[in-house]
Protein backbone atom coordinates (compact mmCIF):
# COMPACT_ATOMS: atom_id res chain seq x y z
CA UNK A 1 0.00 0.00 0.00
CA UNK A 2 2.82 2.53 0.81
CA UNK A 3 5.09 1.51 -2.11
CA UNK A 4 2.15 2.01 -4.75
CA UNK A 5 1.25 5.47 -2.88
CA UNK A 6 4.70 6.19 -3.40
CA UNK A 7 5.10 4.69 -6.31
CA UNK A 8 2.43 6.00 -8.41
CA UNK A 9 0.78 9.19 -6.75
CA UNK A 10 3.19 10.56 -5.50
CA UNK A 11 6.17 9.96 -8.25
CA UNK A 12 4.24 11.80 -10.89
CA UNK A 13 3.90 15.04 -8.39
CA UNK A 14 4.41 17.34 -11.42
CA UNK A 15 0.58 16.10 -12.38
CA UNK A 16 -0.49 17.05 -8.82
CA UNK A 17 1.15 20.58 -8.96
CA UNK A 18 -0.35 21.22 -12.31
CA UNK A 19 -3.98 20.33 -11.19
CA UNK A 20 -3.23 22.32 -7.61
CA UNK A 21 -2.05 25.63 -9.99
CA UNK A 22 -5.23 24.96 -12.43
CA UNK A 23 -7.41 24.95 -9.15
CA UNK A 24 -5.83 28.16 -7.91
CA UNK A 25 -6.13 29.96 -11.06
CA UNK A 26 -10.01 28.64 -11.81
CA UNK A 27 -10.46 29.78 -8.04
CA UNK A 28 -9.35 33.09 -8.83
CA UNK A 29 -11.20 33.42 -12.32
CA UNK A 30 -14.53 32.65 -10.55
CA UNK A 31 -14.54 33.77 -6.94
CA UNK A 32 -12.88 37.46 -7.41
CA UNK A 33 -14.33 40.27 -7.91
CA UNK A 34 -11.45 43.00 -9.30
CA UNK A 35 -11.15 41.98 -13.03
CA UNK A 36 -7.23 43.07 -12.58
CA UNK A 37 -7.51 39.54 -10.54
CA UNK A 38 -9.15 37.40 -12.93
CA UNK A 39 -6.38 38.35 -15.73
CA UNK A 40 -3.86 37.10 -12.92
CA UNK A 41 -6.05 34.13 -12.50
CA UNK A 42 -6.48 33.47 -16.31
CA UNK A 43 -2.44 33.85 -16.85
CA UNK A 44 -1.82 30.89 -13.49
CA UNK A 45 -4.64 28.92 -15.47
CA UNK A 46 -2.74 28.81 -18.68
CA UNK A 47 0.97 28.28 -16.74
CA UNK A 48 -0.41 25.58 -15.23
CA UNK A 49 -1.68 23.47 -18.56
CA UNK A 50 1.76 24.44 -19.76
CA UNK A 51 3.23 22.87 -16.74
CA UNK A 52 1.36 19.52 -17.59
CA UNK A 53 1.92 19.61 -21.10
CA UNK A 54 5.84 19.53 -20.38
CA UNK A 55 5.62 17.37 -17.61
CA UNK A 56 4.50 14.91 -20.42
CA UNK A 57 7.35 15.78 -22.78
CA UNK A 58 10.02 14.79 -19.94
CA UNK A 59 11.88 11.74 -19.81
CA UNK A 60 12.77 11.19 -16.16
CA UNK A 61 15.30 11.72 -13.32
CA UNK A 62 19.09 12.38 -14.64
CA UNK A 63 20.10 8.48 -14.45
CA UNK A 64 18.03 7.92 -18.01
CA UNK A 65 20.33 10.59 -19.78
CA UNK A 66 17.76 12.65 -21.23
CA UNK A 67 18.97 15.91 -22.96
CA UNK A 68 17.39 19.14 -24.29
CA UNK A 69 16.57 18.22 -27.75
CA UNK A 70 19.40 19.92 -29.60
CA UNK A 71 22.04 17.07 -30.18
CA UNK A 72 24.80 15.62 -32.15
CA UNK A 73 25.36 12.54 -33.74
CA UNK A 74 28.03 11.60 -31.78
CA UNK A 75 25.96 12.34 -28.66
CA UNK A 76 23.32 9.99 -30.03
CA UNK A 77 25.97 6.93 -30.18
CA UNK A 78 27.00 7.67 -26.95
CA UNK A 79 22.96 6.50 -25.67
CA UNK A 80 22.22 9.76 -24.34
CA UNK A 81 17.99 10.00 -25.30
CA UNK A 82 16.38 13.31 -25.93
CA UNK A 83 13.01 14.58 -24.26
CA UNK A 84 9.92 14.85 -27.09
CA UNK A 85 10.15 18.12 -28.69
CA UNK A 86 6.53 17.81 -29.96
CA UNK A 87 4.83 19.17 -26.55
CA UNK A 88 7.74 22.36 -26.10
CA UNK A 89 6.58 23.18 -29.84
CA UNK A 90 2.41 23.46 -28.64
CA UNK A 91 3.32 25.27 -25.93
CA UNK A 92 5.37 27.53 -27.66
CA UNK A 93 2.54 28.46 -29.87
CA UNK A 94 -0.12 28.42 -26.71
CA UNK A 95 2.52 31.15 -25.13
CA UNK A 96 2.70 33.07 -28.16
CA UNK A 97 -1.80 33.26 -27.94
CA UNK A 98 -1.81 33.47 -23.87
CA UNK A 99 0.05 37.05 -24.32
CA UNK A 100 -2.32 38.01 -27.06
CA UNK A 101 -5.46 37.01 -24.48
CA UNK A 102 -3.86 39.14 -22.18
CA UNK A 103 -3.74 41.98 -24.34
CA UNK A 104 -7.14 41.95 -25.43
CA UNK A 105 -8.69 41.17 -21.80
CA UNK A 106 -6.48 44.42 -20.60
CA UNK A 107 -7.94 46.24 -23.52
CA UNK A 108 -11.24 45.56 -22.46
CA UNK A 109 -10.84 46.26 -18.78
CA UNK A 110 -9.45 49.54 -19.64
CA UNK A 111 -12.69 50.22 -21.62
CA UNK A 112 -14.62 49.05 -18.99
CA UNK A 113 -13.25 51.33 -16.39
CA UNK A 114 -13.60 54.37 -18.85
CA UNK A 115 -17.03 53.09 -18.82
CA UNK A 116 -18.20 52.14 -15.11
CA UNK A 117 -15.40 54.14 -13.56
CA UNK A 118 -14.45 51.00 -11.28
CA UNK A 119 -12.92 47.58 -12.31
CA UNK A 120 -14.86 45.54 -9.28
CA UNK A 121 -17.48 43.75 -11.01
CA UNK A 122 -20.53 43.58 -8.31
CA UNK A 123 -20.27 47.34 -8.51
CA UNK A 124 -20.29 47.26 -12.40
CA UNK A 125 -23.42 44.97 -12.75
CA UNK A 126 -25.19 47.41 -9.99
CA UNK A 127 -24.37 50.27 -11.85
CA UNK A 128 -25.94 48.40 -15.23
CA UNK A 129 -28.86 47.36 -12.87
CA UNK A 130 -29.36 51.47 -12.23
CA UNK A 131 -29.04 52.25 -15.80
CA UNK A 132 -32.23 49.66 -16.33
CA UNK A 133 -30.40 47.40 -18.67
CA UNK B 1 -4.02 58.74 -9.92
CA UNK B 2 -7.00 59.78 -12.78
CA UNK B 3 -7.48 63.06 -13.92
CA UNK B 4 -4.27 64.56 -12.62
CA UNK B 5 -1.42 65.56 -15.04
CA UNK B 6 1.74 63.36 -14.55
CA UNK B 7 4.49 66.04 -14.83
CA UNK B 8 7.55 64.58 -16.13
CA UNK B 9 10.76 64.71 -14.12
CA UNK B 10 13.92 63.72 -15.92
CA UNK B 11 16.41 61.94 -13.63
CA UNK B 12 19.93 62.03 -14.77
CA UNK B 13 20.83 58.73 -13.73
CA UNK B 14 17.87 56.54 -15.21
CA UNK B 15 18.30 58.39 -18.59
CA UNK B 16 21.84 57.69 -19.07
CA UNK B 17 21.72 53.83 -17.16
CA UNK B 18 19.34 53.75 -19.91
CA UNK B 19 21.04 54.81 -23.07
CA UNK B 20 23.48 52.67 -22.02
CA UNK B 21 21.32 49.38 -21.94
CA UNK B 22 19.17 49.89 -24.88
CA UNK B 23 21.86 49.09 -27.49
CA UNK B 24 22.58 45.97 -26.02
CA UNK B 25 19.60 44.60 -25.24
CA UNK B 26 18.78 45.98 -29.21
CA UNK B 27 22.27 43.97 -29.51
CA UNK B 28 20.87 40.65 -27.82
CA UNK B 29 17.53 40.85 -29.62
CA UNK B 30 19.29 40.13 -33.07
CA UNK B 31 21.77 37.57 -31.85
CA UNK B 32 18.53 35.81 -30.53
CA UNK B 33 16.60 36.65 -34.20
CA UNK B 34 19.46 35.30 -36.26
CA UNK B 35 20.41 32.26 -33.76
CA UNK B 36 16.88 31.46 -33.20
CA UNK B 37 17.75 28.29 -36.28
CA UNK B 38 19.88 26.04 -34.76
CA UNK B 39 19.10 26.56 -31.13
CA UNK B 40 16.90 28.46 -28.29
CA UNK B 41 15.81 30.96 -29.66
CA UNK B 42 13.96 32.92 -32.63
CA UNK B 43 12.19 35.53 -34.53
CA UNK B 44 9.61 35.59 -32.02
CA UNK B 45 11.55 35.43 -28.82
CA UNK B 46 13.98 38.37 -30.61
CA UNK B 47 11.56 40.42 -31.35
CA UNK B 48 10.08 40.73 -27.82
CA UNK B 49 13.42 41.48 -26.82
CA UNK B 50 13.44 43.95 -29.33
CA UNK B 51 10.00 45.29 -28.78
CA UNK B 52 10.95 45.51 -24.57
CA UNK B 53 14.08 47.97 -25.23
CA UNK B 54 11.16 50.45 -26.62
CA UNK B 55 9.22 49.98 -23.77
CA UNK B 56 12.59 51.06 -21.72
CA UNK B 57 12.24 54.14 -23.42
CA UNK B 58 9.16 55.14 -23.43
CA UNK B 59 8.93 54.26 -19.20
CA UNK B 60 12.29 56.45 -18.73
CA UNK B 61 11.78 59.40 -21.80
CA UNK B 62 8.31 59.47 -21.01
CA UNK B 63 5.20 59.43 -23.76
CA UNK B 64 6.17 62.61 -25.32
CA UNK B 65 9.56 61.81 -26.95
CA UNK B 66 8.69 57.54 -27.37
CA UNK B 67 5.52 58.86 -29.88
CA UNK B 68 7.87 61.33 -31.42
CA UNK B 69 10.96 58.31 -32.08
CA UNK B 70 8.43 55.79 -32.72
CA UNK B 71 5.40 57.47 -34.79
CA UNK B 72 2.60 55.53 -35.67
CA UNK B 73 2.78 55.43 -39.13
CA UNK B 74 6.55 53.98 -39.16
CA UNK B 75 4.93 50.99 -36.92
CA UNK B 76 1.77 50.22 -39.21
CA UNK B 77 4.21 50.09 -42.41
CA UNK B 78 6.52 47.94 -39.93
CA UNK B 79 4.15 45.44 -39.27
CA UNK B 80 3.35 44.94 -43.29
CA UNK B 81 6.77 44.63 -44.07
CA UNK B 82 7.24 41.70 -41.77
CA UNK B 83 4.25 39.75 -43.17
CA UNK B 84 5.76 40.68 -46.86
CA UNK B 85 8.93 39.43 -46.16
CA UNK B 86 7.47 35.97 -44.84
CA UNK B 87 5.33 35.40 -47.32
CA UNK B 88 7.68 36.70 -50.13
CA UNK B 89 10.61 34.39 -49.47
CA UNK B 90 8.30 31.83 -49.80
CA UNK B 91 6.97 33.17 -53.24
CA UNK B 92 10.23 33.54 -54.25
CA UNK B 93 11.06 30.41 -54.11
CA UNK B 94 8.14 29.31 -57.00
CA UNK B 95 9.27 32.83 -58.65
CA UNK B 96 13.01 32.28 -59.80
CA UNK B 97 12.36 28.91 -60.68
CA UNK B 98 8.85 29.38 -62.74
CA UNK B 99 7.11 26.87 -61.02
CA UNK B 100 9.82 24.00 -60.51
CA UNK B 101 10.41 24.31 -56.67
CA UNK B 102 7.86 23.96 -54.20
CA UNK B 103 6.56 26.92 -52.03
CA UNK B 104 8.40 28.11 -49.05
CA UNK B 105 11.32 25.78 -50.59
CA UNK B 106 13.88 28.10 -49.24
CA UNK B 107 17.26 25.90 -50.95
CA UNK B 108 16.11 27.64 -54.87
CA UNK B 109 16.59 30.75 -53.77
CA UNK B 110 20.07 32.04 -55.97
CA UNK B 111 21.52 33.91 -52.74
CA UNK B 112 24.49 31.25 -53.18
CA UNK B 113 25.71 28.84 -54.77
CA UNK B 114 25.02 26.54 -52.35
CA UNK B 115 22.36 24.37 -51.69
CA UNK B 116 22.28 24.16 -48.20
CA UNK B 117 23.42 27.80 -47.48
CA UNK B 118 20.29 29.27 -49.75
CA UNK B 119 17.99 27.12 -47.09
CA UNK B 120 19.77 28.84 -43.93
CA UNK B 121 19.97 31.80 -45.07
CA UNK B 122 16.25 32.19 -46.39
CA UNK B 123 15.22 30.37 -42.95
CA UNK B 124 17.32 33.62 -41.28
CA UNK B 125 15.04 36.48 -43.82
CA UNK B 126 11.90 34.36 -42.40
CA UNK B 127 12.89 34.49 -38.95
CA UNK B 128 13.84 38.75 -39.97
CA UNK B 129 10.38 38.89 -41.26
CA UNK B 130 9.01 37.57 -38.03
CA UNK B 131 10.85 39.31 -35.95
CA UNK B 132 10.15 42.87 -37.49
CA UNK B 133 6.36 42.03 -37.14
CA UNK B 134 6.36 41.13 -33.31
CA UNK B 135 8.72 44.15 -32.24
CA UNK B 136 6.15 46.66 -33.93
CA UNK B 137 2.92 44.54 -32.77
CA UNK B 138 4.46 44.53 -29.25
CA UNK B 139 5.43 48.21 -29.13
CA UNK B 140 2.25 49.41 -30.50
CA UNK B 141 0.18 46.88 -27.82
CA UNK B 142 1.95 48.83 -25.12
CA UNK B 143 1.60 52.46 -26.62
CA UNK B 144 -2.00 51.88 -27.06
CA UNK B 145 -2.59 50.78 -23.63
CA UNK B 146 -0.38 53.33 -21.93
CA UNK B 147 -1.92 55.93 -24.35
CA UNK B 148 -5.04 58.11 -23.18
CA UNK B 149 -6.83 60.08 -25.71
CA UNK B 150 -7.44 63.71 -24.62
CA UNK B 151 -10.79 64.01 -26.01
CA UNK B 152 -12.35 61.04 -24.91
CA UNK B 153 -10.85 61.71 -21.30
CA UNK B 154 -12.31 65.35 -21.33
CA UNK B 155 -15.70 64.12 -22.45
CA UNK B 156 -16.34 61.36 -19.94
CA UNK B 157 -15.43 64.01 -17.13
CA UNK C 1 15.45 16.60 -14.47
CA UNK C 2 16.67 16.99 -10.75
CA UNK C 3 13.95 16.02 -8.25
CA UNK C 4 15.03 18.13 -5.28
CA UNK C 5 15.38 21.12 -7.38
CA UNK C 6 12.01 20.21 -9.02
CA UNK C 7 10.47 19.78 -5.61
CA UNK C 8 11.61 22.80 -3.81
CA UNK C 9 10.77 25.14 -7.14
CA UNK C 10 7.01 23.83 -7.39
CA UNK C 11 6.83 24.40 -3.91
CA UNK C 12 7.59 27.83 -4.20
CA UNK C 13 5.44 28.47 -7.33
CA UNK C 14 2.30 27.31 -5.75
CA UNK C 15 3.05 29.55 -2.63
CA UNK C 16 3.40 32.29 -4.95
CA UNK C 17 0.36 31.82 -6.79
CA UNK C 18 -1.54 31.68 -3.80
CA UNK C 19 -0.19 35.20 -2.16
CA UNK C 20 -0.76 36.51 -5.62
CA UNK C 21 -4.33 35.99 -5.62
CA UNK C 22 -4.72 36.76 -2.16
CA UNK C 23 -2.73 40.27 -1.75
CA UNK C 24 -4.93 43.27 -1.76
CA UNK C 25 -2.41 45.59 -3.78
CA UNK C 26 -2.74 44.61 -7.46
CA UNK C 27 0.90 46.33 -7.81
CA UNK C 28 2.26 43.74 -5.52
CA UNK C 29 0.22 40.93 -7.25
CA UNK C 30 1.35 41.95 -10.83
CA UNK C 31 5.40 41.51 -9.42
CA UNK C 32 4.17 38.22 -7.97
CA UNK C 33 2.59 37.28 -11.08
CA UNK C 34 6.14 38.25 -13.04
CA UNK C 35 8.47 36.29 -10.60
CA UNK C 36 6.02 32.99 -10.53
CA UNK C 37 7.05 33.37 -14.31
CA UNK C 38 10.60 33.35 -13.88
CA UNK C 39 10.35 30.48 -11.74
CA UNK C 40 8.26 28.49 -14.10
CA UNK C 41 10.78 29.28 -16.70
CA UNK C 42 13.52 27.88 -14.40
CA UNK C 43 11.21 24.58 -14.17
CA UNK C 44 11.42 24.04 -17.68
CA UNK C 45 14.98 24.84 -18.58
CA UNK C 46 15.71 22.37 -15.68
CA UNK C 47 13.47 19.67 -17.62
CA UNK C 48 15.09 20.41 -20.73
CA UNK C 49 12.84 22.10 -22.54
CA UNK C 50 15.33 25.53 -23.17
CA UNK C 51 12.93 26.90 -26.02
CA UNK C 52 9.83 27.42 -23.78
CA UNK C 53 11.98 28.22 -21.12
CA UNK C 54 13.36 30.99 -23.08
CA UNK C 55 10.15 32.06 -24.60
CA UNK C 56 8.31 32.34 -21.07
CA UNK C 57 11.37 34.41 -19.78
CA UNK C 58 10.91 36.57 -22.60
CA UNK C 59 7.48 36.81 -22.57
CA UNK C 60 5.74 35.74 -19.83
CA UNK C 61 8.28 37.29 -16.79
CA UNK C 62 8.79 40.69 -19.74
CA UNK C 63 5.86 41.34 -21.78
CA UNK C 64 2.95 40.67 -19.99
CA UNK C 65 4.32 42.41 -16.70
CA UNK C 66 4.93 45.77 -18.91
CA UNK C 67 0.92 45.18 -20.44
CA UNK C 68 -0.10 44.68 -16.80
CA UNK C 69 1.42 47.55 -15.31
CA UNK C 70 0.60 49.75 -18.32
CA UNK C 71 -3.42 48.42 -17.75
CA UNK C 72 -3.04 49.38 -13.82
CA UNK C 73 -1.47 52.95 -14.56
CA UNK C 74 -4.76 53.56 -16.25
CA UNK C 75 -7.48 52.40 -13.61
CA UNK C 76 -7.03 51.90 -9.92
CA UNK C 77 -4.24 50.61 -7.56
CA UNK C 78 -6.00 48.77 -4.70
CA UNK C 79 -8.46 46.01 -4.98
CA UNK C 80 -11.65 46.45 -2.97
CA UNK C 81 -13.08 44.72 0.20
Amino acid sequence: MIEWLFGELLAKYNYWVSIILILIGFYAMIAKDNLIKKVIGLSIFQTAIFLFYISLADIGPLPKKGTAPIVSEEMIHMGYVYVNPLPHVLILTAIVVAVATTAVALALVIRLYEEYGTIEESEIIEKERERGL
Amino acid sequence: MRGEKRIYERDVIIETISRLLIPFIQLFALYVIIHGAGGPGGGFQGGVIFASSFVLYLVVFGLAAAGKRFPEGANTALMSTGVYLYAGVGLLCILVTLGAAEYLNYGYIPLTHMFEENRALGMDLVEIGIGITVMAVITEIFFNLVWKKEEEGGKEE
Amino acid sequence: MIVPIDLALLTLIVIIALVAITVKDLLSAIMLLSAYSFLMAMVWVEMHSVDVGFTEAAVGAGATTAFLIAALARTVRWEKG
